[in-house]
């Protein structure tokens, strides 16, 4: 009776707290239990913006985030950063499948073109994009022709960004490597790249160079994929149906990564931070990744440079990249007035390339790229010359950046690396898994 | 209990001699410290994600794993509060759990009555389809669920998730079970009186029903409101999102801001720890029940 | 009389007709009245989407096309038996069933047995134990992938702190990854098997065990002859319960570790999940799932027949 008497109180205390807490809940998020009761659509005048940009990338989109915010403050910006790789292009699917999608959103442009067969983005009209200023020639033209898929535009890029090297300049100056300028000798040949990862490895007294390997398929493959490319290889035609892997021209790249290994210039095991710290800590001359970790090196202080990937095996140039993009997922109750809120949030963000460029890409938006201004930001714009000269990944429903295809890829090459498989191994093991896949019908 | 039993060993022992109640002490002292240590391991992490949580970054940066720390402060979670998402995701999950608890009770109840007490045709075939589906785990049925509310435009709404927790068979099968234990004589002598049988439903059995209400209530309210998988497929817009899926989300957001996602944690796991501490007899109660059972 | 004519309804008719039939018919409605909420909810809801998912996984549905797709037969049914993507999730949803099964029920069992013998505080230990099983998944993951973070996290520090100088790498290390996420589900969930037991050993009566000891049987051997025979039927319900919730694991194999490193560790209800929502693949991911379910409905089938012959014997 006791315990009766202290149960009912308890549980009075909780009805009224809960009621009280309930109430202040409810009046302060009226509109998301609307939303969730009735379905209906976000208040007006907010912009939903997704992108998966963290680390350095993201304090900076954060930077641009606010500029625009100031510019704009009748406009409430709800931005969300969710994780990089498969499950944010789930996320963006699956909100668009559920009617409630961002008004926009960054996508790399190998999976633009893979949402856009599905059918969840809008396509966008270049007459309308016209008044922005968001044409065709503001564009570098690799970029805005990835941009189309099937001919019609679904995306605007922001930037490209390729397979770079990164060197220590300290350490490049005393294995002899630098001309009198200050600027690295020329590395277009597989003896040359050798040579001078030798003469790194003596002054380091450890590695020659870095490139991530551990549970890290993405960096593998855009480091075969890049030297693949230059011996003019590809591996999908057909929208993903028909491998065309070259087994020679593979061969060739992972023979040339397998020696890299065994003569010790290159680590045989090391993660993604764990490479970082390698190249920080000078126990590596050079680092093999995309562009944007400059703003790690920037931070720790490591005496380095940037450069475009060498043509190792000469030929035509080709380096392995991706974009950013802004999306527009489909949603058939956005109206006209957040069409235009969504290209003059486009315009704005694309008006801060240079805060852009410093993280290291390299902007699309050409008015910016072809600008002294951008020339000035160093290393940045040392490769700004490879941007029409990238190579995407093949179209494919199951390619694209952090896609099956990547890590059915990396994994075989990361083995390499890791001396767990000769490349002649590796290659059947891509093929076997490749035919999976490119006998399956697509499902977009 | 035990108790009582212990003096009257003891007098025994004394009888008998020292040595077993020597060894029945260091057992009982071997099985205390046993119990103490496990205790300790099991209360570290959420002690260490509360302690993280309210270190400022800084701190955590220099000295990750030191538990004291000489600058304390709430800034984790005046950041998070501040983004506005955290009590938007309480409100989803509070309303999603609470309404499918509701459901869940009164549906199941009214089913378990009829089945119980009317004698209505075919009610053996629908117990045994209920018991049936029991068999069916509701993750194999994400697929073709997903396709269902999403042709029925359903998605981002509350009604996703409440609508597939209102049938339950194990609530069905708790309150049959709890009916057959109230005399089918109450049922009949109010039959007598003319009362109908929602009256008898709702004014005689379900009053002396609330042990298995409040289990089911229970249950169905931790089971929504922890739900991961469905909401993750289904929830997908951040102002509609429970509270585990915007969770999951935040990490990416904040980096290596581990006060931040501390807090995250911490605010999370508290709203059940807090339900649990209100209603620890009535939610161990049901376990054991129906576990008997 | 009413207890009279409710006897008629399933024997002989006896009662004059009209005042049975209007009685039965009244509780028939009733009934059915009373029955027909859960019922709607149940076919749409359960029992539509099984029959659904079976029907689904004969075509090549699509995940943003509405309707059924191209009939596919049985080929969505041999690309999974003969997918080692599949049969390895497989496996690893069984490896984590069998990681964490055994510690999850013997653990419990001990701590629970210990608890049991405490004449107080044994509220303490019910709140320290069963307070994680109340907290959301990702709550859990969260605290847990920092406490693996490697060098920073409170685990290797601990144990660099006791000399093991490279500790493993949790979550990054595929020999590694699955036993960290086990050790976390037990932390997580062994609250619940331990009030189960200790429900079960409340049911013990006193008496046996003193009758034992004025026998003179040790601890050890109460241990071993009364209590732990006597909470076989806990024992049972644990060992199921256990093994069905396992095979049903998802949130923290994907929250912790996303199915890596190199889907090392991803159980098949993720494979469903990326299959059917990161490919789009909703056909192929009906049949995996139905797959899936035959395996769950073997497990269940087996614990139900096998709980049922103690009854049949006694």
């Amino acid at each position: 009776m006791a315990a009766e008497g202290y149960a009912l109180s308890r549980r009075s205390l909780l009805r009224g707290a809960g009621l009280i807490g309930l109430g202040g809940l409810v009046s302060g998020c009226g509109s998301a239990f609307a939303s969730g009761v009735a379905g209906t659509g976000p208040p007006p005048n907010t912009l939903s913006y997704w992108n998966l940009l963290g680390g350095g990338d993201g304090t900076r989109m954060q930077a641009m985030q606010d500029a625009y915010q100031k510019q704009h403050p009748n406009v409430a910006l709800d931005a969300v950063v969710l994780a990089w790789g498969n499950p944010y292009y789930t996320k963006v699917s699956l909100a668009t499948l559920g009617q409630r999608p961002p008004d926009v959103a960054i996508s790399h442009l190998t999976r633009a073109s893979i949402l856009a067969q599905a059918g969840l983005l809008e396509p966008l009209n270049e007459n309308e994009l016209t008044p922005y200023g968001l044409t065709g020639d503001h564009f570098t033209p690799t970029a805005w022709n990835m941009a189309h898929t099937n001919g019609t535009l679904y995306a605007i890029p922001l930037d490209t960004h390729p397979l770079v090297m990164y060197y220590n300049t300290d350490i490049c100056k005393k294995a002899g490597l630098l001309g009198k300028d200050g600027s690295l000798k020329n590395l277009d040949d597989p003896a040359a790249l050798t040579d001078a990862l030798t003469a790194a490895k003596k002054v380091t007294g450890a590695y020659g160079g870095v490139v991530s390997i551990n549970n890290d398929t993405a960096t593998q493959w855009r480091f075969f994929s890049t030297l693949y490319y230059q011996l003019g290889g590809s591996v999908l035609e057909d929208d993903g149906k028909t491998i065309v892997l070259d087994d020679a021209k593979a061969e060739k790249v992972l023979s040339l990564i397998q020696n890299l290994v065994k003569q010790g210039l290159i680590p045989t095991s090391v993660d993604y931070p764990g490479a970082i710290t390698t190249f920080v800590t000078g126990k590596a001359g050079f680092y093999f990744e995309g562009d944007w970790e400059i703003t790690t090196y920037e931070t720790a202080k490591t005496p380095f440079s940037m450069t475009a990937f060498p043509n190792v095996f000469g030929g035509r140039y080709a380096v392995q990249a991706d974009s950013h993009s802004f999306v527009l997922p489909k949603d058939p109750s956005r109206t006209d007035a957040t069409r235009k809120q969504i290209f003059v949030f486009i315009r704005s963000l694309l008006g801060q390339s240079s805060t852009w460029a410093q993280g290291g890409h390299i902007p699309a938006w050409l008015p910016f790229q072809k600008s002294a201004a951008y020339d000035k930001l160093k290393p940045a714009s040392n490769y700004k010359h490879v941007a029409n000269y990238v190579r995407y990944d093949d179209r494919a429903w199951y390619s694209g950046s952090g896609s099956d295809f990547e890590n059915i890829m990396g994994f075989a090459i990361g083995a390499v690396s890791a001396g767990q498989m000769a490349p002649v191994a590796a290659i059947a093991d891509m093929r076997s898994k490749l035919v999976q896949y490119a006998n399956t019908p697509s499902p977009v | 209990m035990s108790t009582i039993a212990v003096p009257r060993r003891r007098a025994q022992v004394r009888a008998e001699g020292r040595t077993i109640d020597w060894r029945a002490r260091y057992f009982n002292w071997f099985c205390g410290s046993v119990l103490l240590v496990f205790a300790a391991i099991w209360v570290i992490p959420l002690l260490w994600a509360v302690d993280t949580s309210l270190k400022p970054d800084a701190v955590i940066a220099a000295h990750p794993t030191d538990w004291w720390s000489g600058s304390w402060t709430f800034h984790a979670y005046t950041e998070l509060f501040s983004i506005g998402n955290i009590q938007t995701w309480y409100l989803n999950s509070f309303v999603i759990a609470t309404l499918s608890a509701v459901f869940a009770v009164v549906a199941c109840s009214m089913a378990a009555f009829a089945i119980a007490r009317t004698q209505f045709t075919g009610r053996r075939i629908i117990y045994g389809l209920i018991a049936a589906g029991l068999l069916i785990p509701p993750q194999v049925l994400i697929v073709p669920q997903f396709q269902e509310f999403n042709a029925a435009h359903l998605l981002n709404t509350y009604w996703v998730q409440v609508l597939p927790a209102v049938a339950v068979p194990i609530a069905v099968i708790i309150f049959v079970a709890f009916f057959t234990g109230i005399p089918a004589s109450l049922a009949e002598a109010a039959r007598v009186d003319g009362a109908s049988w929602w009256h008898i439903y709702r004014r005689i059995y379900m009053p002396l029903s609330k042990p298995a209400i409040s289990a089911v209530f229970i249950f169905t309210f931790v089971w929504k409101w922890n739900d991961f998988l469905w909401p993750l497929l289904t929830l997908t817009n951040t102002r509609i999102m429970t509270l585990p899926v915007g969770l999951s989300q935040v990490s990416s957001a904040f980096g290596i801001q581990y006060a931040e996602i501390m807090a995250s944690a911490v605010l999370g796991a508290l709203p059940l720890i807090l339900v649990f501490l209100l209603f620890q007899r009535q939610i161990v109660e049901g376990i054991a029940t129906t576990g008997i059972k | 009389m009413s207890t009279q004519t409710v006897t008629v309804d399933t024997g002989t008719r006896v009662r004059p007709a009209t005042t049975g039939r209007r009685k039965r018919r009244g509780e028939n409605r009733a009934g059915w009245g009373l029955a027909t909420p859960f019922l709607v909810f149940y076919v749409l809801f359960l029992i539509g989407p099984t029959v659904y998912g079976i029907v689904m996984s004969f075509f090549n549905s699509s995940l943003q096309h509405s309707g059924l797709g191209g009939f596919a037969g049985p080929d969505n049914y041999t690309e999974a038996l003969t997918s080692s993507d599949f049969w390895q999730s497989m496996w690893h949803t069984v490896l984590f069933t069998l990681l964490t099964t055994p510690p999850l029920v013997a653990l419990a069992l001990m701590l629970a047995i210990f608890t049991d013998r405490l004449s107080r505080g044994r509220w303490f230990y019910r709140l320290v134990f069963f307070a994680p099983y109340v907290i959301p998944s990702a709550a859990m993951a969260l605290i847990w992938v920092w406490l693996y973070t490697p060098e920073i996290g409170l685990w290797d520090k601990w144990l660099t702190a006791i000399g093991i100088s490279s500790p493993p790498n949790w979550l990054a290390d595929p020999n590694w990854a699955m036993i960290s996420v086990a050790l976390a589900t037990v932390w997580w969930t062994l609250g619940f098997n331990f009030v189960l037991y200790l429900a079960g050993l409340q049911e013990i009566p006193r008496e046996l065990y003193e009758a034992a000891s004025v026998d003179g049987a040790s601890r050890w051997h109460q241990l071993r002859r009364i209590t732990i025979p006597l909470l076989n039927r806990t024992t049972a319900l644990v060992l199921v319960l256990q093994i069905i919730a396992s095979l049903k694991i998802f949130d923290q194999i994907f929250l912790m570790t996303s199915g890596g490193p190199n889907y090392s560790t991803r159980p098949l209800l993720e494979y469903v999940y990326d299959i059917g929502f990161t490919d789009f693949r909703t056909g192929y991911a009906a049949a995996a799932s139905m797959l899936y379910f035959l395996v769950i409905l073997a497990v269940s089938l087996v614990w139900f027949f096998a709980s049922r012959r103690p009854q049949r014997g006694a």
